[in-house]
């Protein structure tokens, strides 16, 4: 039962973050259908090298807002989202993935008419 | 009885000839893994002998499931990993397990079974004839046969072959599984820390000169690559290590020293998190100089 999470060495988001945002955005995307079985908070700690306090909390936040649900004695499962927090998950994963790439764009001096470009050309490659 | 820890240990001390363990304060809450490490002859195994009674400690408490040690019957929710079936070296082991399991009101005879096929053990051979290794699997076996609520493992898979190491690993895991278990773990291996370890607890001389939550180490610890290396953080007490070229810092306080860096106009170039085991060296090494 793994499921393909990984922690960034780079980031300098918080694990518990990291972990939340990618069960969040692979269960959008359907990588994780509706009733599939998570690992339990000990199993996924080991698999991540990070503390079951850390993994806890990821499950109660994911169950909280409604991605996920445990059924006592069973375990913990993939819940069906609703059309419009669907959307949101996956609005919310491309646009953090652009932050992070003007992010780095800052990092290396690009100027935002620089960006703008880079931005524009990248689109109009996969979107012609 | 909740929030009760498993193992609490105040003002713990007991002096040797060349060596004097604590004062030493230690806490195991219930459902973690604690990670004990340190250099040999830190007094990690002294720490486990004063919880067994197999010491007695100078002075100092120590309260288990939140009781103090007066009833035997708190050994009966203990399973403990050193060197305790060495008395019946001549025994076979199926003998011992006859021997042992009588005392074990929930000893799980299937368990034991299930148990020594799964790690290949012969139990018609002698204790004393099996190689080290051999030896170590079958006192992981007897600690989790009398299903006890609390593990105190010494170094569990030191001689072990890879593949029972794994084993071990799942075995302990599954042991974690309700929630409402706990170990102690001293270990020399960072797989071990890795996988199984909520929080890291490090010895030195007989203290504990460090207790991390683990992700507290991957979140404050790093390595910045930065334009040049400012006075005010050469001298800084949590600056661990840092080298002129490349300019690098090694700290405990990554958001800290952003803060400082940023302050001082001081370019940082890039930050990555220190993996577990670099971790460990600084903290075991760090602490010897």
């Amino acid at each position: 039962m793994k499921i393909p999470i990984h922690i960034s060495e780079e980031s300098r988001e918080p694990i518990y973050h990291q972990i939340e945002t990618q069960i969040k955005t692979m269960i959008a995307t359907g990588q994780l259908p509706p009733e599939t079985p998570l690992p339990s908070i000990r199993a996924l700690a080991s698999d991540l090298g990070c503390s079951v306090i850390t993994t806890r909390r990821v499950y109660q936040n994911l169950e909280i807002a409604g991605y996920i649900k445990t059924i006592q004695g069973k375990g913990t499962f993939v819940r069906r989202l609703e059309e419009e927090q669907l959307h949101h998950t996956k609005q919310k994963a491309v646009y953090d993935a652009f932050e992070k790439a003007v992010e780095q764009g800052l990092q290396l001096g690009c100027t935002k008419v620089e960006l703008d470009t880079i931005f524009k050309e990248v689109v109009n490659k996969y979107y012609s | 009885m909740g929030n009760t820890s498993m193992i609490q240990i105040e003002g713990l001390t007991k002096k040797f000839k060349r060596f004097t363990l604590g004062p030493l304060d230690l806490k195991v809450e219930r459902g973690i893994i604690v990670g004990l490490v340190g250099a040999n002859g830190s007094g990690k195994t002294t720490i486990f002998r004063l919880i067994m009674n197999l010491l007695k400690e100078d002075s100092g408490k120590i309260h288990l499931f939140g009781e103090t040690k007066e009833e035997v019957e708190w050994k009966k929710r203990v399973g403990y990993t050193g060197e305790l079936l060495e008395a019946y070296d001549f025994l076979k082991i199926e003998d011992i397990k006859n021997y042992l399991s009588r005392w074990y009101s929930k000893w799980n005879e299937d368990k034991f079974h299930k148990l020594v096929k799964r790690y290949k053990i012969d139990i018609r051979e002698k204790f004393g004839k099996c190689s080290k290794g051999t030896k170590k699997k079958i006192e992981f076996i007897f600690a989790l046969c009398h299903e006890p609520e609390l593990l105190l493992l010494d170094e569990p898979t030191a001689g072990v072959d890879l593949v029972s190491q794994r084993k071990m690993k799942e075995d302990l895991i599954e042991f974690m599984e309700n929630g409402e278990r706990s170990i102690l773990l001293a270990t020399h291996t960072v797989d071990e820390i890795n996988q199984l370890c909520d929080e890291v607890v490090v010895l030195e001389s007989g203290r504990v000169v460090h207790q991390y939550n683990k992700d507290d180490i991957y979140d404050q610890w790093a390595r910045i690559w930065v334009s040049n290396v400012p006075e005010i953080i050469k001298k800084h007490h949590h600056t661990i290590h840092y080298e002129i070229g490349p300019a690098q810092i090694i700290t405990d306080q990554v958001s800290v020293f952003e803060e400082i860096l940023h302050e001082n106009k001081v370019e940082i170039h890039q930050i990555q998190r220190l993996s577990m085991e670099e971790v460990l060296e600084f903290l075991i090494e760090g602490s010897e100089d």
